[in-house]
């Protein structure tokens, strides 16, 4: 999470017509989630890991849309999404890869794994590589540490980590072909 | 007493190739729910004497009595909630992770034991964001015990129907914290909530609620089905039962092992993670970064609850116990460990959002070698004025930079100060052996 406000001076989204709060993706929410709680707010996570895995980052248009569909201020939606760091407010690239900088993991070697990646892909912890397909974060613990140093590649945990196998597993990934863009990606989304 | 054989892990080999997945026929197969059905032979009050009776204590980190948790519901008041806090984010603990990878129905039976003695109408349990394919587990194995009828279900004798889902969080350590945990699970900022009024009086949706971690109710079928004499008679007088042990950091086998609370740290690294890599044992940390640190001397102390008073830290906490080799450059370990909580503050009381940068950007400048003498003493005194316990913040994340801090200075003050000299080399790399 983050409590410093970013991305402040950024100008205001573009909108489209087309909502990104599909009725689909309404129903479904509304279904499965709303009986579960006595207050509709409390859909809000469950719902913005729907539009994670739908669009790969919260677009600025689906917070308005989640405040009406969930009958909440824009402000109380913008407020609960700013926190949670899985909930990437910009596109980022196809695999996002997430190392783990805690100390088991820099304890086993995590800085050697990250200074590689960097050095191979030439992007900074946060950036995206020129042609979309990688954007590398540093992320606190992920909770196994017994496979330090790991990192998670979009939802899936690799661990034991050595620097230039992973970052050859990285460059096989990037260098394929993805015809039918994110949704196709060939990792284990888990649908919940 | 030392453990005979294993309880909570009995179902995962200590041999990572025969570990799978034990899904309900597995599960039942090998005695599963079978505390369960005891438990529902019971009047729900026995239930929770004997869950008292037994001394289990919380194993999420503060060890906080279960049974007296329950008691703490007011009577009468419904609905009422369980929050499973399965928001494993402290560095160094990956033993929930772990039990519920390979063994989820043992969680759930525990959910339904804790659920049938408090009356809960909804258990929500809250696994974190990262992750991913353990809450696709988890979901799979709550659809099953809905199909055979362990969940949504009414309480025999009443209309309550007890129902239990999966709630993922979205990456925030702080949501780990029982009432920044609520919040989160209302939809919200995970920002911790003043007490009182406790969890158990007003918690989620302003109603009764129940905050156990995922440990602990994994112990109940066992609890149930063999008494709690047998429960005491492992561990310790004031730390009965067996325990999770995560161990990671400098050894060679790191994994999680389970022992009998009050098992030497020295036991622990030797007999089960094949002793410490890449030289000889210089510091470890007892349960998560935020319990501060043993220090050389203090190799062969006892892992239990009251560690904290014999061994000058915080407390036994989750119990992930992280290594640290003689080659370990300390000052970077501690900047590593005061970066997380400057990280993972959620900003929501001064000492602590500052605190924690303050502390950070001076381990910083003395990593890169502008240290000042009179630095040693200034990072004890921010460390020493944050936190619940000096009464600065609301919660305990402080409480863990301040002991992580004051520990690393009272322990190894030497290696500190040796870095506020004038021209010292700049710090690179934690370990010459990583």
């Amino acid at each position: 999470m983050t409590w410093l406000v970013e991305d402040r001076l950024k100008p205001y989204a573009a909108r489209r017509a087309e909502p990104y709060l599909t009725d689909a993706i309404k129903t479904q929410v509304a279904e499965k989630y709303f009986p579960r709680y006595p207050r509709k707010q409390a859909a809000l996570l469950p719902l913005f890991h729907r539009l994670r895995q739908e669009y790969g980052y919260i677009p600025e248009q689906a917070i308005d849309e989640t405040a009406d569909f969930l009958g909440i201020a824009r402000a109380e939606v913008q407020d609960a999404v700013s926190f949670y760091e899985e909930f990437r407010l910009t596109p980022s690239g196809e695999y996002v890869i997430s190392v783990c900088r805690s100390i088991s993991c820099e304890l086993c070697g995590s800085r050697a794994v990250l200074e590689r990646i960097r050095h191979v892909f030439g992007v900074d912890p946060g950036e995206t590589t020129a042609d979309h397909k990688i954007t590398v974060l540093e992320v606190e613990c992920l909770g196994a540490c017994e496979q330090a140093p790991c990192a998670l590649v979009n939802e899936d945990l690799h661990g034991h980590l050595e620097p230039d196998n992973f970052v050859r597993k990285l460059q096989a990934l990037s260098a394929a072909r993805d015809d039918q863009g994110r949704a196709a990606a060939p990792t284990g989304r888990t649908h919940i | 007493m030392a453990l005979v054989a294993p309880i909570l892990l009995k179902r995962i080999p200590a041999e990572p190739a025969q570990r799978r997945l034990y899904r309900w026929a597995d599960y039942t197969a090998t005695g599963g729910y079978e505390g369960l059905q005891k438990a529902c032979a019971m009047p729900p009050g026995e239930v929770i004497k004997l869950v008292v009776d037994s001394g289990l204590r919380g194993r999420g980190g503060a060890g906080f009595p279960c049974g007296t948790k329950w008691t703490f519901l007011p009577k009468d008041i419904h609905p009422r909630y369980l929050a499973v806090n399965f928001d494993e984010s402290e560095p160094g603990t990956f033993k929930d992770r772990y039990l519920v990878e390979h063994d989820p129905h043992a969680l759930l039976e525990g959910i339904a034991i804790a659920a049938y003695a408090n009356r809960i109408t909804t258990s929500y349990i809250y696994i974190r964001g990262e992750y991913h394919r353990q809450a696709g587990i988890l979901e799979e194995a709550v659809a099953e015990a809905y199909a055979y009828g362990i969940f949504g279900r009414k309480y025999p004798g009443t209309d309550i129907v007890h129902n239990c889902y999966v709630h993922r969080g979205a990456g925030a350590y702080i949501c780990g914290e029982e009432t920044g945990l609520l919040e989160s699970l209302e939809g919200k900022r995970g920002w911790p909530r003043n007490k009182p009024p406790f969890p158990a009086v007003a918690g989620a949706f302003a109603k009764p609620t129940i905050i156990n971690n995922v440990e602990t109710l994994a112990c109940l079928p066992h609890i149930v089905l063999h008494g709690s004499a047998w429960f005491k008679s492992m561990g310790t007088p004031s730390s009965a039962g067996p325990k999770l042990f995560g161990l990671s950091g400098h050894v060679n086998q790191p994994g999680v092992y389970e022992e009998a609370l009050g098992v030497k740290m020295s036991t622990l690294i030797e007999k089960y993670a094949g002793g410490v890599k890449g030289g000889k044992y210089k510091a470890a940390i007892p349960g998560g970064v935020s319990m501060g640190v043993l220090g050389t001397d203090q190799y062969h102390a006892e892992l239990d609850f009251d560690i904290g008073k014999k061994y000058n830290v915080l407390g036994l906490g989750t119990a992930g116990v992280i290594v640290m080799n003689d080659q370990t450059d300390l000052v970077l370990a501690l900047r590593n460990i005061v970066r997380f909580f400057a990280h993972e503050s959620c900003g929501q009381c001064t000492p602590c959002r500052e605190g924690t940068a303050w502390m950070h950007k001076m381990l910083n400048r003395i990593v890169d070698g502008f240290g000042r003498p009179r630095d040693f003493d200034l990072l004890m005194e921010i460390a020493l004025s944050m936190g619940a316990m000096p009464g600065t913040t609301i919660c305990g994340l402080a409480d863990g930079a301040n002991w992580a801090v004051r520990t690393f200075l009272q322990k190894f003050p030497e290696e500190f100060k040796a870095r506020l000299k004038c021209g010292q080399v700049r710090g690179v790399e934690l370990t010459a052996t990583a």
